[in-house]
């Protein structure tokens, strides 16, 4: 069996179990504590921002009105929140590979669908963010899974309008990488539909360890303009996908521009453009046969760009993304870089296109109904052996939550949501179409 | 007898008076309250109340406490005091926000959604139907800054009692400052002109002749329209800008016009 | 005209004259000369508190108006319990009447650093004129519930005119320069008010006869009300006890 197959069996499981067990980053109750406003005020629905709360937040958690620092505070007042999900749920996928006999691993395998239910929590996630200070913000934040493993998820310092302007914000740590449409902010999340693919997929047996979605370590560079309606972005991040502790001596560059416009009677408008350039080795240092870490080696570059918009129609919005990767050929077939003779015959860099459609109908500010399609086609295998379409996806989802308070003290919503996926050629046997489909409903509380 | 054919006018004026007051018009903005009632209930509710006055969730938890829109008494406003703010006065003070209160700088807002809260507000108060609008006061041309003018202005500061609230170097310690009430009762403080705060009510020059010819209504800062003349009221202004202490060093304070 | 139509004018003239005649004492009507006057006075039962001492060291000119210091005012009575600054005023009884309102202004004066007078009855529509005879600027400011506020500062000398528009009982009025400065303004929309002086006595004059319910307002000590008839030719006596 190839390499190739060895990922594609265990490729989506981990993904899934990473983004099942832990929720992103959320609505702060401890901002609308800190400063008397509703949840509604920042958010469309939280965890989504409106541009009220966008400009907030590029503010540096900050209104402007001359009370943000901590000294306007009560001394007992702390910049913390808390946040659960409380569901119950149905997994199902509908080609797992499992022994014909079960408990009898000699009786040889088959292809069969399996589905799961039962009541979940998703751990426990801690979050803080305020100012120290006039124009000096920070953000903590820990993740809690449901085994009780803890990881640092969020840490940076960020210094706020420098020289007096708006246009000069330097962040330092590890942070989600600056973008309109943030996955930290999704209002889905089921295992299948919970997240953005497109933020994370790299194709089968391709070893570049990156995510746009996932939480990058470095240094960014952030300005908008007063009223938010133009803002750009130029960050400097390690090389590890936010891993710390291993540096490896190179570092890959992010950028993102987005503009705003008004149409009378629709409301705010906004397009941006990005690109996310970054390399990774291929093969590092030993020591006795063991990898060294951060001596990385025979590094090769890939690239994630594309554009996006936010539109709002009255009490609908919709997001629109499109990216497009692209890797090198090294990466793409997990072959090291000085050994170009283990890259199979015809092996090219691997491209693919992608993008979402997430649609929102906001009724009021206490129940939101959302629907999502998303897609990934490959459009140049790293392999020409492998079929053309292999790993492309669609997923749909659906979902709807519902806020019964909504106050400037804490945060409740019920969720629910439904999502169904399907992977072309990734069944683990067969080679077949896989669906995999997720049914949640939950509470989602927040303190 | 006469009183139908007046009672059919009477109803014919209230009409269109009532059906022109839910609309707001701000240069070539037009606002209208059903929209505005809706982003009332998301931006503005949880503190300026669901019937506008004042008395949301968060205002216990707040100082000064959120504006009551139902007496329709406005600080920021360019009409002679006693009376109604213009519309565009209301699109400012929500643009602007109200700096060191808990009302936010609403920028981030689309210029048409402002403009819908404009009109959702005016809905609050009948006087913004049964008052006739009033003209703005003329704010005349400002003579350039000079140390005379300066030294005109501190002897005004002086004989115009602004002392006596705002103290002698403008601290916000004058010995009436510590007794002076808004007009719900509730204790609130005269400006420090020296620790580089933001004014109210904006921050140019004609800002701030603004605010001393028509006064902020609910405090107790005046109009001092009837008691200087325009080149006294510059003089003062003048004076005025002279009493910041704090220049921000190298973080200089970017000043902007609200949009 | 036939006959029906001879009967329907008819009709039409006694309905509308008499309708005209039974508002003719009320519409237009200005105080009938030949009314009734009430008389009354409004008493203090009990010991009063000791007036305070007003600090005036705030503003120079003020303390040298006083030199021997001034106390407040807002209980105000004689050896008798007489009780002055009472606004005493018919607040019911006059339907829809309506009254003109009087071309001369009501005068508050700004004097000593103190209100003169301490409580001033006016009518509804009627201009107020407020007067500084003092030689600093004084900020006179009303804080109304149904009337619009405004606050204007006024230096010595300078003239000021405004108008409460609806009837308040009573509006309390301040100077934000100095803190000790409270008067009240009584705004009625009738003409039958008047405010008590020295023993606490007050008439209303040229009542027209009717049953009327007449208030006594003062500033801390509450309202009480009495209902009263005005029988033509006689003139009640009424009396306002207040603890």
């Amino acid at each position: 069996m190839d390499s190739s197959r060895g990922w594609r069996r265990c490729g989506w499981i981990a993904v899934m179990v990473l983004f099942g067990s832990a929720l992103p980053a959320f609505g702060i109750p401890a901002f609308a504590r800190k400063y008397n406003l509703r949840c509604s005020d920042c958010h469309e629905a939280w965890p989504k921002l409106n541009n009220f709360g966008q400009t907030f937040k590029d503010n540096g958690y900050q209104l402007m009105t001359g009370r943000d620092t901590p000294i306007f505070q009560q001394g007992a007042y702390f910049p913390v929140a808390f946040r659960t999900f409380a569901s119950w749920h149905r997994e199902y996928n509908s080609l797992v590979a499992v022994d014909t006999i079960p408990g009898n691993p000699a009786a040889g395998q088959m292809e069969s669908p399996v589905s799961k239910s039962g009541f979940n929590i998703s751990g426990l996630t801690i979050w803080a963010a305020g100012t120290v200070a006039k124009n000096i913000s920070f953000g903590f934040q820990t993740e809690i899974d449901n085994s009780g493993t803890a990881t640092l998820a969020t840490y940076f310092a960020r210094f706020d309008n420098l020289l007096g302007s708006p246009w000069l914000n330097v962040k330092v740590g590890k942070f989600e990488l600056d973008t309109l449409i943030s996955e930290e902010r999704e209002l889905v999340y089921s295992n299948t539909g919970g997240f953005y693919r497109n933020y994370h997929f790299v194709p089968a047996g391709d070893s570049t360890n990156f995510g746009l979605g996932d939480n990058q370590l470095g240094a960014e560079l952030m300005g908008h303009s007063r009223n938010d309606y133009t803002r750009y972005s130029i960050a400097v991040l390690n090389s590890t996908n936010g891993v710390a502790d291993t540096p490896t001596n190179t570092y890959d560059l992010y950028a993102d521009f987005t503009q705003g416009f008004e149409i009378p009677k629709l409301g705010l408008q906004r397009v941006g453009v990005y690109g996310y350039f970054g390399e990774r080795p291929t093969f590092s240092q030993t020591s006795n046969g063991a990898p060294i870490p951060g001596t990385g080696l025979g590094n090769r570059s890939f690239s994630r760009t594309g554009i996006y918009g936010l539109w709002y129609l009255g009490k609908f919005d919709f997001s629109t993304f499109y990216l497009h990767g692209q890797d090198n050929v090294f990466l793409g077939n997990s072959v090291a870089a000085n050994q170009p003779g283990d890259l199979p015959p015809g092996a090219v860099g691997p491209t693919w296109n992608g993008g979402f459609f997430e649609a929102h109908y906001t009724y009021n500010p206490q129940l939101i109904v959302i629907g999502k399609y998303e897609t990934v086609q490959m459009s140049r295998q790293a392999n020409p052996a492998t079929p053309n379409d292999f790993g492309d996806m669609k997923v749909w989802t659906v979902g709807y939550r519902w806020y019964p308070i909504m106050n400037n003290r804490a945060g409740l919503a019920w969720h629910q949501e439904y999502a169904i996926a399907h992977t072309t050629g990734t069944a683990p046997l067969s080679g077949k179409n896989e669906t995999n489909s997720s049914y949640l409903m939950g509470f989602d509380l927040e303190f | 007898m006469m009183k139908g054919s007046s009672l059919t006018l009477a109803f014919l004026v209230t009409c269109s008076v009532l059906a022109s007051a839910q609309d707001s018009k701000i240069g070539e903005l037009r606002g209208n309250a059903n929209s505005g009632k809706a982003l009332y209930r998301r931006y503005c509710i949880g503190c300026h109340g669901a019937h506008g006055d004042g008395a949301g969730e968060s205002a216990p938890h707040l100082d000064p406490k959120p504006r009551d829109f139902t007496k329709a008494a406005f600080k920021c406003r360019s009409t002679p005091s006693g009376n109604l703010p213009t519309d565009t006065d209301l699109y400012d003070t929500i643009s602007r926000g109200i700096y060191n209160t808990g009302m936010p700088s609403w920028r981030p807002l689309t210029r048409q959604q402002r403009a819908d809260l404009v009109a959702y507000i005016k809905t609050f108060s009948s006087r913004f139907q049964e008052e006739p609008p009033v003209a703005s006061v003329t704010i005349p041309a400002e003579q350039p800054t000079s140390a005379e003018s300066v030294k005109r202005g501190a002897g005004l500061f002086q004989s115009m009692n602004c002392w006596s609230c705002h103290g002698k170097e403008g601290r916000g310690n004058g010995p009436s400052a510590q007794t002076l009430t808004d007009s719900k009762g509730y204790p609130i403080r005269p400006f420090d002109f020296t620790d580089g705060s933001h004014f109210k009510c904006g921050e140019t020059g004609r800002d701030l002749f603004r605010d001393l010819t028509t006064g902020l209504d609910g405090t107790p800062m005046p109009s001092f329209a009837d008691s200087m003349k325009p080149d006294q009221i510059w003089d003062l202004v003048h004076y005025i800008q002279t009493l910041n202490e704090d220049t921000g060093g190298f973080f200089h304070r970017a000043k902007h016009k609200v949009q | 005209m036939n006959k029906h139509s001879y009967y329907l004018a008819i009709f039409c003239l006694i309905f509308v004259c008499g309708m005209t005649l039974l508002d003719a004492d009320r519409i237009g009507a200005t105080p009938a000369p030949g009314g009734s006057s009430v008389t009354g006075v409004v008493k203090f039962k009990g010991t009063a508190e000791k007036p305070t001492r007003i600090d005036m060291s705030a503003d120079p000119f003020c303390a040298k108006a006083h030199p021997n210091g001034a106390t407040t005012e807002d209980v105000v009575t004689d050896a008798s319990g007489g009780l002055e600054n009472v606004v005493v005023y018919v607040s019911d009884g006059l339907g829809a009447a309506t009254f003109p309102v009087p071309d001369q202004p009501a005068v508050m004066e700004q004097k000593g650093c103190q209100y003169k007078p301490h409580v001033l009855a006016m009518r509804a529509g009627q201009k107020l004129s407020v007067v500084n005879s003092d030689a600093t600027t004084h900020n006179i400011h009303p804080t109304p519930n149904n009337n619009r506020e405004w606050n204007v500062s006024q230096p010595q000398g300078a003239p000021l005119e405004q108008v409460f528009a609806r009837e308040e009982v009573a509006i309390s009025v301040k100077c934000n320069i100095h803190p000790w400065m409270k008067s009240y303004i009584a705004v009625v929309k009738n003409p039958y008010f008047a405010v008590t002086e020295k023993g606490g006595t007050f008439e209303l004059k040229d009542l027209p006869p009717g049953n009327y319910t007449l208030q006594a307002w003062h500033e801390k000590l509450g309202t009480k009300t009495k209902m009263i008839t005005v029988a033509a030719g006689a003139s009640p006596t009424v009396e306002f006890d207040f603890q």
